[in-house]
């Protein structure tokens, strides 16, 4: 079933009321880090039972909210492992290969071609969501993405000992809305010193900044400031620095989303993703019992 | 009506002077005044409209109210408020005068407890917002909400991780310091930038700086390194205080006191590394360390100011903090960049931290002393609070000001060159203290007192002018209007922010140079250790050699009479162009300064190579090259080689000319040894002192003392006095042998030969004040009276050579000094003496942070008292800080054993009366009525005392067992006890010649005859009989470039007033006005002295 679109009662100023969705229908996936060539190949077991791995999962839950095709960019010499991990999906995803390790901004970059004059939606193939809400996180985002023309981007809201890991946004509530923002501004991996002085976002418990979930809506026109960002002599093509030159020329929304999101490069990542899906899925008392008898055996 | 003064918008009635406002108003209206005044503090929401009426309350409780209550009245002063205010309860302290005023109505003494609490909460409130600000200040905030090692956000750039040949690279921050133009009239503090914006207003000039004749050039006097090390630990060096430490527990890096790291310290605070929010949390510093830079890695800090003098007024310390947090701030990434300029938004918030560091470290002047973080010249002016600020409905201000540094169309470079030319930049040499000023300022901007608000109106006129002047390059006009705005706005506001040192000067330079004299310059809070003088650019170089000569010339006239911390010195400087700076120094040229390896390289030298790290192996390959290749090195292997082998010659040296000294000032050395015994054996101390606690303690009754505040003496009397003056009867005895300790804070200085204060248009010091007063009463009576001073082995030398130059001030009577005929030893103190003094005794707590420094430099003296010896002698000083003079009960003694008496008494055989009195009890005169009171009482001695205040503390007139007798406040047995005494002791003696010498049983032959020995025994007898009090002192020693640490050190004393216990003589008690009984202990006394008419008196009984 389509999703009916939501109405947004927003300022106009802000960003233009759409009455149509604007549903986007590709993703690119960002799967060339080091640590991005294998962890994603390690297999986890779903709430429900299932096991499988974590590109897996991914591919599952994008294709899932209404994602048609999907470009999965790719260090030389890993397509294999990939299309072995993702076999059910094979059909409906491209491999683009990022020949240097040049950032993240690059590997999006990589996708242009595919994603032509399409709004995108940009994710990781290392990162695990688990979502408190009835749809999926990423429904739940693309379902407030496509009643918007410009990029948005998804934001949790953290506290402030932990800016050193995540790009950082600051803004204003918009209103009527209690999860949406205007984004003013980004800084990656801000400290609080920096965060404090421009990324405060009023309504926010104090010492907590809204980071990146690690999931967005680019345009065509992210895109554009990528290129030009990226020259022959770039050795690191961040995404941040662009999407903070995209809050100065276009709408730039953000918003929360009820879930959770697990990086499994984070130390202990991949063992807190497989616990929360564990502790969320139909064997929640088994593994809780497992964890409890662990934690007393290994009393010291 | 005078809340209006506070509430009205219109500023014709808002800034209408108190005083005005309070003259026509008589005792009950004040009263009333002042009942509307409380409720109206205690409801005010507005934080200025609070501070201002406090402020105002104790003005009228200080200065308005006293003078218009009927009489002198000798209310008493409760102690349980009194315990209030120590304890820093101020509101309860105020409740509990007030409710003693209600009950017994007004009166002086409870109008000077108010005066007192008043005050204190004002300062208080006005601290407490600032510090609200400061945790305000955005980018400021997390740290105090960062309590655990595992939250710290802040990482140190991974440039810095990397090594280069095992060593890590090296930040360099380079700050110049600022130099103030004008600051109108310190409109920088604080409180007033933030209750009065528009009039805070600055241009400082950011300066490199060189000692002229020393250094080779100019360059950014301040410098912060900081690099990774892998040890766990913080380490701090001061290379100029030569003072290092490694810190392994997160709570030494909050006790700043411990050693001369307190500066660091603040700044790895301020700048987040470690936040002030984990203070107390007990965690571990290496867990931090290991978050921010790494397991098992730590910082190392150092900070150098290039041997630049403290005191020079242009902020070193308060820029080197800046830099210092710079450099910090820089590591761990939150600046932009690691190197180069600061951005305008980064330099703000170093401002930001420097407050907060301040405040921390239990300091803090004003904004503008960050100002060599900006470069160039700048006007820094204060802003009004926008509504989102935290000041906005607080103060009319923000905390931070905003900066405009001026370019070169502004202030064109030939302009630049011009000043640079003109200018001579000094350091006099003084050390002073520039806390109390700032306060001083403080209360006069919230008074209004119209002629210092005039000068405040005036002072921004000046900061027009003297911009126009700069931007055109007219220097001559600049001269003009520095002196101009130093001899107008700022000596109006404050007084003292000249003195003696400082004019003579000026006028020396000026008489030197004439009309190429173009103008003096004050930089800074005060006047006498930063100074300019703008001369004639032909006559510029010459200047320099003639300005430190006639500086040094000076200072050798005045170092008796002035405290000095060092010899004056020349400046050569430049205008910085950067701000502060930072440099990124890697592999072989990361390198520390020469003297920070002259420090901390022996014991590395002394360690087998074997046993080396592989980082410490190769900072000394690299120091070894440095040595070789790098002309800053060249004289480090010898600089080595002294810190290695230190010399001893000196020292022994010192010891014999302290032996010496003893010996030529009949040092006791039995009586030394049994004092040492005592105290250790703890039969003497400072519980000792006190009398039983079983003693009664009572307050006077009225037939104890003849009142001479309600009455003055009969007609008969005072014709009885003339005469004895007319037939030259009677001398005078000033008490000049002490070194007035908390007049200078133990700087060893003569107080008699301090000019103190400008009567009838100079400075006079206390010799010349009290002579002044002798030669009126001298011509008044047809005749000149016998003037004496009593000296000792400080004060001697000094005060004749001082008298020779002065010519005795061309006193026309008989002129003696008696030098002092006994000294003691000073001896470290012992830990019981220290925690009497610090925890039995009442105590007034600081501010939390200065408690907090207090506490800490408390711990770091009794492990030195413990580590030093308890009981030993006290030796590691000048040999004259070593000795102490052994109280005034011998200064009359004094007289008859070496001979002064003898030689008064051949001169004027009709001498009968002496009338002794302290140096700074200025108000006593040869009165003839109080003479002709005690000629015609038959009294042996008679005592002057006055009713008591609340700073009249250390005894009184009491009843004891009985008996009327002065008190020591070291005897009192319960500190409340002397808060029932009425009568303070003024220390003014009158004293009939003949009943003193039956008291030692001598005679008139005796004396003549100098029979030193009978005159010796007859004063043990008597001195026997009194009591020896155990007191601390506090002693100042000097080091480094004009640094001072001040010590607790043992003395003993015998007092004057314990004659009064002796039953063989008649002693009686009469009471006095204040201003003729009140004493000047204080510097920080002389602005309430000068404005409460006490300074006006001392002028009308003078005659210079």
């Amino acid at each position: 079933m389509t999703p009916r679109p939501l109405r947004l009662v927003i300022r106009p100023k802000l960003f233009r009321i759409t009455e149509v969705s604007m549903k986007i229908r590709k993703a690119v996936i960002a799967a060339a880090g080091p640590q991005q060539q294998h962890l994603p190949l390690q297999t986890l077991v779903s709430p429900s039972g299932e096991t499988k791995t974590v590109a897996a999962f991914q591919l599952d839950e994008i294709f899932a909210s209404g994602i048609e095709s999907a470009a999965i960019v790719i260090a030389p010499g890993t397509e294999r492992d990939f299309s072995s991990a993702i076999a059910d999906h094979l059909d409906k995803v491209t491999f683009i290969e990022q020949s240097e390790p040049l950032g993240y901004g690059h590997a999006v970059l990589c996708a242009k071609e595919f994603t032509g004059d399409d709004r995108f939606l940009v994710t990781m193939i290392d990162h695990l969501d688990l979502s408190f809400a009835e749809d999926s996180c990423l429904k739940q985002f693309l379902s407030i993405a496509e009643q918007t023309s410009g990029p948005v981007s998804v934001v949790q809201p953290t506290h402030e000992s932990k800016l050193h890991l995540y790009g950082t946004i600051g803004g204003s509530r918009v209103g009527g809305h209690e999860n949406l923002y205007e984004v003013s501004n980004i800084i990656e991996k801000p400290n609080p010193t920096v965060a404090e002085q421009e990324l405060i976002v009023p309504g926010l418990r104090s010492g907590n900044y809204l980071c990146f979930f690690g999931v967005h809506v680019l345009t065509p026109g992210v895109m554009e400031l990528l290129e030009e960002a990226f020259s022959s002599d770039v050795k690191k093509l961040p995404l941040t620095s662009s999407l903070a030159a995209a809050t100065r020329s276009e709408k730039y929304l953000a918003c929360e989303i009820k879930g959770l999101r697990f990086n499994i490069e984070e130390p202990y990542g991949l063992l807190r993703a497989q616990l929360g899906m564990a502790l969320s899925g139909e064997n929640r008392d088994e593994v809780m019992g497992s964890v409890i008898e662990l934690i007393t055996a290994t009393r010291r | 009506m005078l809340v209006s003064l506070i509430t009205a918008d219109d500023p014709a009635i808002c800034n209408r002077s108190l005083a005005k406002a309070c003259e026509p108003m008589d005792a009950i209206t004040l009263l009333a005044e002042c009942r509307e005044l409380d409720a109206f503090r205690r409801e005010a929401e507005n934080l200025y409209h609070r501070v201002r009426a406090i402020f105002f309350l104790q003005a009228i409780h200080r200065f308005h109210l006293p003078e218009k209550l009927p009489t002198e009245a000798s209310g008493s002063i409760p102690f349980e408020g009194y315990q209030d205010l120590l304890a820093r309860h101020f509101e309860e302290a105020i409740d509990t005068f007030l409710e003693i005023q209600e009950k017994d109505g007004p009166s002086d003494g409870i109008s000077s407890a108010l005066a007192a609490a008043y005050h204190q909460l004002a300062f208080q409130t006005l601290a407490n917002q600032v510090r609200r600000s400061v945790r305000t200040v955005r980018g400021n905030q997390w740290m105090f909400r960062m309590g655990h090692p595992t939250d710290h956000p802040l990482r140190i750039r991974p440039e810095l991780l990397q090594q280069d040949e095992h060593l890590f690279p090296v930040i360099c921050e380079r700050t110049p310091v600022r130099m103030d133009l004008t600051h109108s009239a310190w409109s920088d503090i604080f409180f007033l930038g933030m209750d009065f914006p528009q009039g805070a207003r600055v241009v400082n000039v950011s300066v490199d700086l060189a000692v002229h004749g020393r250094d080779s050039k100019p360059r950014p006097p301040v410098e912060a390194y900081l690099r990774i090390i892998d040890q766990p630990v913080l380490r701090l060096t001061s290379i100029d205080l030569k003072a290092s430490a490694e810190i392994t527990a997160l709570a030494d890096v909050f006790d700043f006191a411990k050693d001369y790291l307190g500066l660091l310290k603040a700044a790895v605070i301020a700048s987040g590394i470690v936040p002030p929010g984990i203070e107390g949390s007990g965690k571990s510093l290496a867990a931090l360390l290991a978050r921010i830079a790494g397991p098992g890695r730590g910082i190392e800090i150092i900070s150098s100011v290039n041997d630049i003098p403290k005191g020079s007024r242009l902020a070193v310390s308060t820029n080197l903090l800046a830099a210092l947090i710079s450099a910090c701030m820089r590591a761990t990434g939150q600046t932009q960049s690691l190197t180069g300029e600061l951005t305008e938004s980064e330099r703000r918030l170093v401002l930001a931290r420097a407050i907060l560091g301040e405040w921390i470290g239990g300091s803090g002047g004003g904004w503008q002393d960050s100002g060599g973080v900006w470069p160039g010249i700048k006007l820094i002016e204060g802003e009004i609070a926008a509504e989102a600020d935290p000041e906005n409905g607080i103060s009319k201000g923000r905390l931070m000001p905003k900066h405009k540094v001026f370019d070169t169309t502004e202030i064109p470079n030939s302009a630049r060159q011009a000043l640079t030319d003109s200018l001579i930049l000094v350091h006099g040499g003084m050390a002073q203290n520039v806390g109390p000023i700032l306060e001083m300022v403080t209360e006069k901007y919230l008074l209004r007192s119209s002629a210092e608000w005039q000068a405040r109106q005036d002072a921004l006129d000046l900061l027009d002018q003297i911009v126009d002047a700069l931007s055109k390059g007219d220097i001559r006009t600049l001269g003009r209007l520095t002196t101009e705005n130093f001899r107008g706005p700022l000596q109006t506001i404050i007084p003292w922010a000249t003195n003696h040192f400082t004019e003579t000067l000026i006028t020396r330079v000026s008489e030197k140079f004439g009309d190429d004299f173009w103008g003096f310059w004050m930089l800074g809070g005060m006047s006498g250790g930063g100074m300019g003088f703008i001369v004639d650019p032909s006559r510029k170089q010459e200047a320099l050699n003639i300005i430190h000569d006639i500086m040094l010339q000076t200072k050798r006239e005045l170092e008796n009479a002035l405290p000095f911390a060092m010899d004056p010195v020349v400046y050569d400087f430049g205008i910085n162009p950067h701000g502060t700076f930072g440099e990124l120094h890697r592999g072989e040229v990361a390198l520390l300064p020469p003297a920070y390896y002259h420090l901390s390289l022996g014991d590395a030298l002394r360690t087998p190579p074997a046993d080396l790290s592989a980082t410490a192996s190769a900072e000394l390959d690299q120091f070894a090259r440095a040595c070789r290749t790098d002309p800053a090195f060249s004289s480090s292997v010898e600089a080595l080689f002294d810190t290695l082998i230190p010399r001893t010659e000196e020292d022994a040296n010192e010891d014999r000319s302290l032996d010496e000294l003893l010996k030529k000032n009949g040092f006791d050395r039995a009586q030394h040894e049994q004092i040492r015994k005592d105290l250790v054996g703890g039969r003497i101390g400072l519980a000792q002192n006190r009398l039983p606690a079983n003693t009664t303690i009572k307050d006077v009754r009225a037939e104890d003392i003849t009142d001479f505040t309600t009455s003055t003496p009969n007609s008969e009397n005072l014709v009885l006095g003339e005469k004895a003056l007319q037939n030259g009867e009677v001398g005078v005895i000033s008490l000049a042998a002490g070194a007035g300790s908390r007049w200078t804070q133990g700087a060893g200085v003569c107080k008699a030969l301090h000019p103190f204060v400008r009567l009838k248009g100079r400075h006079r010091t206390f010799v010349e004040t009290h002579l002044a007063k002798s030669r009126k009463r001298g011509s008044q009576a047809g005749t000149s009276i016998t003037h004496l001073f009593t000296t000792s082995y400080l004060t001697h030398q000094p005060t004749r050579d001082f008298l020779d130059t002065v010519a005795n001030y061309n006193y026309p009577g008989p002129l003696y000094l008696s030098p002092g005929r006994s000294v003691g030893q000073r001896m470290i103190p012992t830990v019981r003496d220290l925690r009497f003094a610090w925890e039995e005794m009442p105590q007034q707590v600081l501010d939390e942070q200065q408690q907090k420094m207090r506490e800490s430099v408390r711990t770091a003296l009794i492990g030195w008292a413990r580590g030093a010896g308890e009981a030993s002698d006290y030796t590691d000083n000048l040999p004259l800080q070593c000795l102490h003079p052994v109280g005034h009960f011998y200064e009359v003694p004094n007289l008859l054993l070496n001979g002064t008496l003898a030689g008064l008494l051949t001169e004027r055989p009709q001498l009968k009366t002496l009338m002794l009195h302290n140096i700074d009890t200025l108000g006593a005169d040869v009165d003839p009525g109080l003479l002709g009171h005690h000629l015609a009482s038959k009294a042996g001695l008679t005592f002057e005392v006055i009713t008591r205040r609340l700073e009249d503390r250390g005894g009184g007139l009491a009843s004891i067992n009985g008996r009327p007798r002065l008190l020591e406040g070291l005897a009192m047995p319960r500190e409340e006890d002397e808060f029932a005494l009425s009568y303070y002791n003024s220390m003014t003696t009158w004293i009939d010649v003949d009943k003193l010498l039956d008291l030692f049983c001598l005679t008139h032959h005796d004396i003549l005859s100098r029979d030193q020995d009978k005159i010796t025994q007859a004063i043990r007898a008597v001195a026997s009989r009194l009591p020896t009090y155990i007191t601390l002192k506090e002693v100042k020693k000097r080091w480094g470039h004009g640094q001072e640490d001040v010590f607790p050190v043992t003395q003993f004393e015998k007092l004057w007033g314990d004659l009064t216990t002796l039953p063989e003589i008649d002693s009686r008690f009469i009471v006095v006005p204040r201003s003729r009984g009140q004493q000047l202990k204080d510097p920080a006394q002389l602005d309430a002295w000068l404005r409460d008419g006490s300074a006006k008196h001392i002028e009308s009984i003078c005659e210079w």
